[in-house]
């Protein structure tokens, strides 16, 4: 056995150890809910920078940036519904045939 | 020697080639896609069609990783007609859509699609992690059309002890606040969260390739599985607000709680032979968390496959070939749905008409987003 192999055999036990330690630290809630909190409250900010810029384009008389997701996922849906018409035709005539 | 050259080359190596084995795109709705894999020379063997339903976080080709290492490339050599779902990459306009549009809508579509010119309009249907629970759900609303289930690696109960039920279940944690701001929520998000799992694994994988570096066939591999590890995709926000709330908080699917465009999906109602695969040191699907399947089925074949192994490991590479596919392939042949008298012999899926040459996956970077 070389230095290589007896290095990586401390490695994996060290891995091992480590990485069941640290999944008890980060599975206690001290941890777990500062880091949800920090998430909520990023994801709080955004929102209202969000809010911030579509009230401006709404000022100035244009479609924000939610009106045309709402608006592609309108086509969207449409684009199923044509889909689902189609397979109950084929379903249609199939029977009558 | 081999070693240190083959390290320092890992800069100028090219990019592993992914997704191989030749499909068609036999159907296309919004973002997702059905693929149907060239059947091979000698036409198929077997007529019940099969459909691969991945996972929607990842990308389908983990199930055709490269030859060799593919599953898909394995099922169509045995002599089925195979098809597989790519999810696509949503577009901001897909935070809208719904739990119930992929899993009622889309999911039941790839079933029908894939069953068309099957007898009896059957497919064995196999899931893979989110997509063995996604079809899981679907199969116990609508049973019809499927002649066999796997679910492999499938979370059914959510609520354990382990790391994302506790992370999705804390208190600071605001899924509403999350998918509001966020709309699809970032791939980036939900990696940091299996990195979590196990946040020595980058290290212990540098050290695995530097261990292994002499071996070319092992770095294409690891390269290649890194490839697609890497290049995750973003997940619906409604869709997440539902899997969040009502599979991991509520632990809806199991308790019978959870409904499918407002219909209760009720596990008693999977009846067709039903096979659930679990691994033993799968540290993001646990093994109980997969298994309570075959608990709560309604199927009368019920088996249970337990291999060692981890999550993606253990499904993609060379000892999978020896050990797993043909474990399940011998399920397929076992359910394969009889054809009635006189119905032609199988037809080789390259003599079906208008389907267009797929694509190679495409790397994030390189995709266009909406």
């Amino acid at each position: 056995m070389d230095l290589w192999d007896s290095w990586k055999k401390g490695f994996d036990a060290w891995e091992n150890r480590t990485a069941a330690l640290m999944e008890q630290v980060l599975k206690s809630e001290s941890v777990l809910m500062p880091m949800g909190a920090l998430l909520t409250a990023t994801m709080k900010a955004k929102a209202a920078s969000d809010k911030a810029i579509a009230e401006t384009w709404e000022r100035m008389g244009l479609p924000t940036r939610r009106d045309q997701e709402r608006t592609l996922h309108a086509l969207n849906q449409i684009q199923s519904r044509l889909i689902d018409l189609e397979e109950k035709l084929d379903a249609l005539e199939k029977n009558r045939n | 020697m081999k070693r240190i050259t083959n390290l320092l080359g890992l800069l100028t190596r090219p990019k592993p080639q992914v997704g191989l084995t030749p499909a068609d795109e036999v159907f296309a709705e919004n973002k997702w896609r059905l693929l149907r894999y060239r059947a091979r020379p000698e036409g198929l063997a077997f007529h019940t069609p099969i459909l691969l339903v991945p996972s929607l976080i990842n990308r389908h080709y983990v199930l055709d990783l490269m030859p060799g290492k593919s599953f898909a490339e394995y099922l169509v050599a045995q002599g089925f007609d195979v098809f597989c779902i790519d999810w696509g990459t949503p577009g901001d306009e897909d935070r809208f859509v719904t739990f119930d549009d992929v899993v009622d809508g889309y999911l039941g579509r790839a079933i029908r699609q894939a069953a068309r010119h099957a007898p009896g309009e059957q497919v064995h249907l196999l899931g893979y992690c989110m997509g063995g629970s996604l079809a899981a759900i679907h199969a116990a609303v609508h049973p019809d059309r499927l002649a066999s289930f796997v679910a492999l690696a499938a979370p059914v109960r959510f609520k354990d002890d382990g790391l994302l039920s506790r992370w999705t279940n804390t208190r600071g944690f605001d899924v509403d606040v999350l998918v509001s701001a966020a709309g699809n929520v970032p791939w980036q998000l939900m990696q940091s969260a299996f990195h979590l799992l196990r946040p020595t694994l980058t290290l212990s994988k540098a050290v695995m390739l530097i261990d292994r570096a002499w071996n070319d066939e092992f770095l294409d591999g690891f390269l290649a599985l890194e490839t697609w590890g890497n290049d995750n995709v973003s997940l619906p926000g409604e869709f997440y607000r539902t899997y969040i709330r009502a599979l991991y908080q509520d632990d809806g699917l199991v308790s019978g709680r959870f409904a499918l465009r407002g219909r209760k999906v009720d596990l008693k109602n999977l009846t067709c032979p039903t096979l659930a695969v679990t691994f033993e040191h799968d540290s993001i699907v646990p093994a109980a968390s997969a298994a309570v399947l075959l608990e709560v089925a309604g199927a009368k074949v019920k088996q249970h496959l337990h291999l060692p192994g981890g999550h993606v490991g253990a499904v993609v590479s060379k000892h999978a070939a020896k050990t797993l596919w043909p474990q399940l392939t011998a399920f397929f042949v076992q359910h394969e749905v009889r054809a009635k008298a006189g119905t032609p012999a199988p037809a080789k899926a390259t003599e079906k008409p208008a389907a267009k040459k797929v694509k190679r996956p495409v790397p994030r970077e390189g995709r266009a987003r909406s």
